[in-house]
């Protein structure tokens, strides 16, 4: 008898200890992919780097203003992807200016924003689908923006500075227009006229 | 069995602990006045992943956990760290507390799966307002000094 139940728990122990190893390796799976994952990453990082040394020094202030317009665009439009495509490429181009062109105190200024702007730009980048959270990081890198033309002009285009006091939880926000008819891009199409223009910048 | 033998070995990997077991002077509430409720709830629901301590909970030993959570906690740790938070520049800083905010605000943060585990870390809204309110309320005041 003893050694019947013995048996008995000695199998328990097997099979429960078998379904364990199976979802074990379900896990380690998860693991390897993840790995491969890392690794692919690791390999995109490395282009891009080699891109970034042959593009330095091509950006300019006024394509970094472009392509911010761009984003500001797409949310006009509600459009969330076009968002995030051009969320990538601002943030590219954040990364691939070169500061060396400016003197020190300069470069100084241009780093602390670009420093910020530039997650900003990552977080639109990769959050296409969640507008809501995209609009959030858009508020903050809109303000960037605004000091970044404040210390290095409008690129030669004139620019208007718009605010909406119902945008940001009925708290306000700024952004920063081409044109001076208003485009509301944190209301987008649902009041598309929200807001009015604060500055034009020449 | 040889699944098994896997899991046995792989026991004996084991990634590094994320404990300084210190406080360095970058730490939030050193560079902050933090009000001690708020504090209370960053230790409990945020450091865990964004801080140089964790507290690690007893399965934290067993892997795969062991190594899922050292990701989490890198992850997290890139995004926001609290024991470092004054290397930030202010305007980092600024973003970083409405950030903060917002992300308590949407209820991505703490993460579901952590609150899992950590029911400290499942905020009451009283909880929720009461971060929110403080994270905007400071960047708002260095947003002025600035």
């Amino acid at each position: 008898m003893t050694n019947i139940i013995f048996g008995l728990a000695i199998a328990a122990f097997y099979l429960t200890s078998c379904n364990n190893s199976n979802s074990e390796v379900a896990e380690n799976k998860n693991a390897i992919n993840d790995t491969v994952q890392v690794k692919s990453q690791v390999d995109t990082s490395i282009t891009s780097a080699t891109i970034v040394a042959d593009a330095k020094s091509t950006v300019t202030i006024k394509e970094i203003i472009s392509t911010y317009l761009q984003i500001k665009n797409a949310f006009a439009k509600d459009n969330s992807n076009d968002a995030a495509t051009a969320g990538k490429s601002l943030q590219a181009a954040f990364r691939n200016f070169d500061t060396k062109t400016l003197p020190a105190q300069q470069a100084k200024t241009f780093t602390d924003i670009a420093d910020d702007a530039k997650e900003h730009a990552e977080h639109i980048g990769v959050n296409g689908g969640k507008m809501a959270h995209q609009r959030e990081h858009f508020i903050m890198l809109s303000k960037d923006m605004a000091d970044l033309i404040k210390n290095f002009g409008n690129g030669g285009q004139t620019l208007y500075k718009d605010f909406c006091p119902m945008a940001n939880d009925g708290k306000g926000a700024t952004w920063i227009s081409e044109t001076k008819d208003i485009k509301n891009p944190y209301l987008g199409k649902a009041m598309p006229t929200c807001g009015s223009v604060k500055e034009t910048i020449q | 069995m040889f699944i098994g033998i896997v899991f046995i070995a792989i026991q004996f990997i084991q990634p590094a602990h994320n404990k300084s077991g210190q406080v360095l002077p970058t730490d939030f509430a050193k560079v902050y006045t933090v009000a001690i409720n708020v504090q209370t709830i960053l230790q409990n629901a945020c450091y865990d992943c964004h801080s140089n301590n964790t507290n690690y909970p007893w399965y934290s030993n067993i892997q795969p956990m062991a190594w899922l959570m050292a990701r989490h906690i890198n992850n997290g740790k890139q995004k926001l760290n609290f024991s470092e938070f004054a290397n930030c520049s202010s305007r980092k800083q600024i973003s970083k507390l409405k950030e903060i905010a917002n992300q308590i605000k949407d209820n991505e943060m703490p993460l579901s799966s952590y609150k899992m585990m950590h029911t400290k870390a499942t905020l009451t809204k009283e909880e929720k307002v009461l971060i929110m309110d403080w994270m905007n309320k400071t960047a708002d005041s260095l947003s002025a000094n600035n």
